[in-house]
């Protein structure tokens, strides 16, 4: 049995080596920089966002390194069947938040780990539909996006291949796109309940394209369906960040940096960023860079480049328009509940193994800008119980009798498109992290459009699961799912942060690359999408780097 | 059919086809055996398809093994039985994955019953049949057809799994590549038979032979690659590619030969019977 | 209640392949939690924190020890290992629970002058209830929302508690760790044999040999 050195204690990626996730015990040699090298470019995260973006540029030839706060685990060792235990791949720094609909964070939708929370995902992968990257002047809301859906579209077939995405042999929405790398997975029962009562209401669903594998990869396993994907996969059958992207950055040359949480982008009195000043092993260090690329997604990116203000940038980093931290938005993620006289068990397999995006595609008879989507659920004991008592307000006897119908439960929820608000921010406090750092503030609120989208869904729900004789049917108001929009892109710097290339306006070498850049956010999981934009950014970046725009 | 007296050669090739029989009874019984136990047996009629393969198993062991090479009441029976087992079992199977939500998917193709494995029990009562008839009439040519049919059914079926798996070994493009080429030349020998032909048909079908014991060997890999592996054997075994179905390829790969050498001892006595 | 799984233990799996080395560490610690033990809470409070775990997840006497709900809830104070984020009107983890339990027990002043634990099971129940509703107001909760308390961090830490635990998976069927074995039966009405069988009406014998040959 190899020794467990334990991830959170002290770096794994150090001494020339990074961990092998694909051998127990083994280990990847590993390009190391010094921090007063002066690397082409200094990444912030290693999620969907920086992981991806690592990845392509040291492809190109870019010197990189990658830093990242949370640990560098090895999915086949580290790993525990266990709900509790797990919460080590999420970000449970503390943060406060407000508004009129205080946000979950934590498990709900934040990791801390090597590989960002795609460690943690559900590995549901979508694209967009093409007429929401132009929001406003399609379909009459939000904004539209600096972005052609035609160039998204061979960005997307990239990534999918990169993924070997497990999809259905053809999708039934959207314009043609290359049929997925590998076949879909089989149903649960919980999805076939789905699809029976999409069948019973008239409406196209698919087995859900999915980034875990359905036949081995190299060498990465095959689903085992022993459904606890959301708590970290143990067979390394999920297409994480930390299995895909990651091992190719390695084998191209950069450098990634576990247990390194960056508090701030310096730059100079000229204006440019120089690098990034973290805390790593017991102490404070700076990493010199050319270029400077924050990904820690719509939370940490708003707060390090508010944290990184100076006498020059009072406002902190990139933020002329006013624009950082603001425009948050979480995507709707309500959900109905119900029993079958059947046995269900979802508890096995993916957790959403059917999907519908019918309500994405028909406008007819909607009384709300944008769509949603909805899928199959199998909630595991620990977060079954917290809605039943803490969102459904069971509790005693009550609790534990319906608890006991455990294994007769079906759901359908929704990952629904919330429009973006200037209110809902993301602020800092006066109170100080472990690291010294301020804690952040996340407020938000629904708009009407969003409460008229989500009664919409709770309706049709609702009857999908009248109509396949479900009983005791219940609604679950409060939820929400992923993080977006505060650091946006656009064409005008006086209302976005970044271009089209990621590019903030402000400081022409300080990039944003995670899911913040989202300037809508459609109604499907943004993790397919912001991996694109990462892909389309390191082309950007080759080409001006190659006509000396750099 | 002709009527004919049993040359030795003659009644080789009859107890080669009791063989392939044999073989294909022996992969349908396990194979059913593995994937009706996972689907738990759920309709009782699940049991008699490995009844029945069982007893074509034996009647086949029993064909080979008899001296006296006379057809068996018994034996013709049980190879009735199997061929209409196997045709009913077929459409259960379609049945099954008509009836789940998306009909005639992709999606059920992959994943419920699978629709062309009956068809193995079929081949083994017909193959068997065609060893009983063999004792006293001509019917190279038609367990030749049969067999081709047969190869080439089992490669769609081994396509449309392979297909489920992504292709992502290169080896899986071997069953659904070499048994069609086979396939063809049998149906070549059967159109326009002559000795390049056969010997080309027979250099393939003994390929085919070999492919379906090295499937046994990749689909042991393909178990011990998954999660787990041998040790998970009660998952892997179960989920992971089928062991006993690559030998399908071995029994109608013998059938074909067999038949082949059934129309040479027929060909040969016809002329030897003009001269 | 009844036994809907009858003999059905996920830690008979233990060392099957459902279970790795990762997962047998984690379990045989969260198994170790002894019911008395109480580094945060202090004497004071202590009983106080047991009445209300025992109201929460009324768990039968004997024969079986009971999970140590209260200890476990101690332990996650003691760690102060927080969620990832705090509603803005609570105060820190540490700081919530400390005053909700001053405020329980001067609730029950109020009510019965006694403290929370010596109040009749009745009268616990509906002080939670009260709390659950909005209609407590006690000056001791400060600028703490009582029921705000109540769904956010009591149910949340109490109820959490009780389901990771085996001895709750046993009780609802789950089928436990699962890996590096996962599921291959996931139709309706179709368990792996080494998932919890259901004790249907008239079919209790049959689950419960079901479940005592699990490996």
């Amino acid at each position: 049995m190899p020794e467990f050195d334990n991830a959170t204690d002290a770096p794994r990626a150090t001494g020339g080596r990074a961990p092998d996730v694909f051998r127990v015990g083994g280990w990847v040699p590993m390009r190391q920089y010094r921090d007063d090298e002066v690397v082409d470019f200094a990444i912030v995260g290693t999620g969907a966002g920086g992981g991806t973006l690592a990845c392509k540029l040291a492809e190109y030839g870019f010197s990189v390194v990658a830093l990242d706060a949370g640990p560098y685990w090895r999915p086949l060792e580290d790993f525990a069947s266990d709900e509790h235990h797990q919460a080590k791949l999420y970000w449970t720094d503390e943060r406060i938040v407000d508004g009129d609909n205080p946000l979950q964070l934590g498990s709900n939708n934040s990791g801390k780990s090597v590989g960002g929370s795609t460690v943690h995902f559900a590995m549901v992968s979508l694209r967009f539909r093409p007429e929401w990257f132009k929001a406003r002047t399609l379909l009459g809301y939000g904004v539209d996006w600096p972005l052609d859906w035609r160039e998204m579209w061979t960005y997307y077939s990239e990534v999918e291949q990169a993924l070997k995405i497990s999809g259905p042999v053809t999708y039934p929405w959207g314009p043609h796109r290359p049929r997925y790398p590998y076949r879909p997975h089989e149903l649960n029962a919980a999805a076939l309940v789905l699809a029976k009562g999409a069948e019973a209401l008239g409406i196209r669903w698919t087995p859900t394209p999915l980034a875990t594998l359905s036949a081995p990869r190299g060498l990465a396993h095959p689903c085992v369906y022993r459904g606890m994907c959301v708590i970290g996969c143990a067979t390394n059958a999920k297409q994480s960040v930390l299995v895909t992207w990651l091992p190719r950055a390695l084998a191209a040359g950069a450098e990634i940096r576990d247990l390194a949480m960056v508090g701030t982008v310096e730059h100079s009195p000229a204006g440019l960023a120089t690098g990034v000043r973290y805390f790593r092993d017991g102490r404070w260090r700076f990493q010199k860079a050319r270029n400077v690329v924050v990904a820690g997604y719509a939370i940490e990116t708003p707060r390090l480049l508010l944290n990184s203000a100076s006498s020059r940038f009072p406002d902190g980093l990139a933020n002329s328009s006013g624009l950082v931290g603001k425009n948050l938005m979480v995507q709707a993620n309500q959900a109905v509940w119900g029993l079958m006289e059947q046995e269900i068990r979802a508890y096995k397999g993916p957790p959403s193994l059917a999907i519908t995006e019918h309500w994405n595609y028909d406008d007819a008879g909607k009384d709300f800008f944008g769509g949603y989507c909805y899928m199959s659920q199998g909630p595991l004991p620990v977060v079954w119980s917290g809605t039943q008592s803490g969102k459904r307000g069971l509790w005693g006897q009550a609790l534990l009798d319906e608890m006991q119908q455990y294994n007769h439960q079906v759901g359908l929820k929704i990952v629904g498109e919330c429009l973006p608000q200037e209110r809902n921010r993301v602020t800092l406090t006066e109170e100080r992290d472990q690291y010294g750092l301020p804690v952040p503030r996340v407020t938000y609120s629904y708009c009407d459009n969003d409460q008229r989208l989500i009664r919409h869904s709770l309706r049709f729900m609702r009857e999908a699961l009248e109509v396949v004789d479900a009983r005791q049917i219940w609604d679950e108001t409060d939820d929400t799912c992923h993080l977006n929009g505060t650091a946006r892109m656009g064409s005008d710097p006086k209302d976005s942060v970044v271009n089209a290339d990621c590019r903030s306006w402000d400081m022409r070498n300080l990039w944003i690359c995670d899911g913040s850049v989202f300037p809508t956010v459609g109604g499907v999981n943004p993790s397919l999408t912001i991996q694109a934009i990462a892909c389309r950014t390191a082309d950007r970046i080759r080409q001006l780097a190659a006509r000396g725009e750099l | 059919m002709k009527e004919r007296a049993l040359t030795r050669p003659h009644a080789d090739a009859a107890r080669q086809l009791n063989l392939s029989s044999a073989l294909l009874a022996l992969s349908v019984l396990t194979d059913s055996g593995v994937e009706h136990y996972r689907g738990s047996f759920q309709n009782r009629v699940m049991y008699v398809p490995l009844g029945v393969a069982a007893l074509t198993l034996g009647a086949g062991v029993f064909g080979m093994a008899q001296p006296r090479l006379r057809r068996h009441a018994a034996r013709d029976s049980i190879y009735a039985v199997a061929a209409a087992t196997g045709a009913a079992g077929f459409l259960f199977h379609a049945y099954n994955i008509s009836k789940r939500p998306g009909g005639m998917s992709w999606l059920n193709l992959f994943y419920a019953a699978p629709i062309g494995a009956p068809i193995a029990l079929t081949l083994a009562g017909l193959l068997g049949k065609g060893a009983e008839v063999a004792r006293g009439h001509s019917i190279g040519r038609l367990a030749a057809a049969v067999s081709a049919v047969g190869l080439a059914g089992t490669a769609a079926e081994a396509a449309l799994m392979h297909f489920r798996g992504a292709y992502h070994n290169p080896a899986m493009a071997l069953p659904v590549s070499v048994p069609p080429v086979a396939a063809t030349l049998l149906g070549a020998a059967v159109c326009a038979p002559g000795p390049r032909i056969g010997r080309l048909a027979r250099w393939w079908l003994k390929f085919t032979a070999l492919l379906g014991f090295a499937g046994v060997g990749f689909h042991a890999y393909g178990v011990s690659r998954n999660m787990g592996g041998w040790r998970n054997w009660s998952q892997n075994v179960l989920n992971g590619p089928p062991l006993p179905a690559p030998p399908s390829f071995t029994g109608l790969a013998i059938a074909g030969l067999a038949a082949l050498r059934l129309m040479d001892e027929e060909a040969h006595t016809d002329r030897g019977v003009r001269r | 209640m009844t036994d809907r799984y009858p003999g059905y233990d996920v830690l008979a799996k233990r060392d099957s392949p459902s279970w790795n080395e990762q997962t047998r560490q984690v379990i045989d610690e969260r198994l170790a939690v002894r019911a008395d033990s109480h580094r945060f809470f202090t004497d004071e409070e202590w009983p106080t924190i047991v009445a209300v775990c025992a109201r929460i997840i009324p768990q039968p006497q004997q024969p079986d020890q009971p999970v140590p709900l209260a200890a476990m809830v101690d332990l996650k104070l003691f760690e102060n290992s927080g969620d990832g984020y705090r509603d803005s009107r609570l105060p820190c983890l540490r700081e919530a629970w400390r005053r909700a339990l001053r405020a329980l027990d001067a609730e029950s002043h109020k009510a019965g002058r006694v403290r929370f634990h010596q109040l009749p099971v009745a009268g616990q129940d509906d002080l939670l209830q009260a709390v659950q509703d909005g209609r407590s107001n006690d000056p001791a909760w400060g600028d703490m929302p009582p029921p705000v308390f109540f769904s956010k961090r009591l149910l949340h830490d109490i109820v959490s508690a009780y389901y990771s635990h085996p001895r709750a998976w046993n009780e609802i069927g789950f089928g436990g760790p699962a890996a590096p074995r996962g599921y291959v039966r996931m139709d309706f009405d179709r368990h792996d044999p080494w998932e919890a069988a259901e004790a249907r009406p008239g079919l209790e014998e049959q689950a419960r040999r079901h479940n005592a040959r699990i490996r």
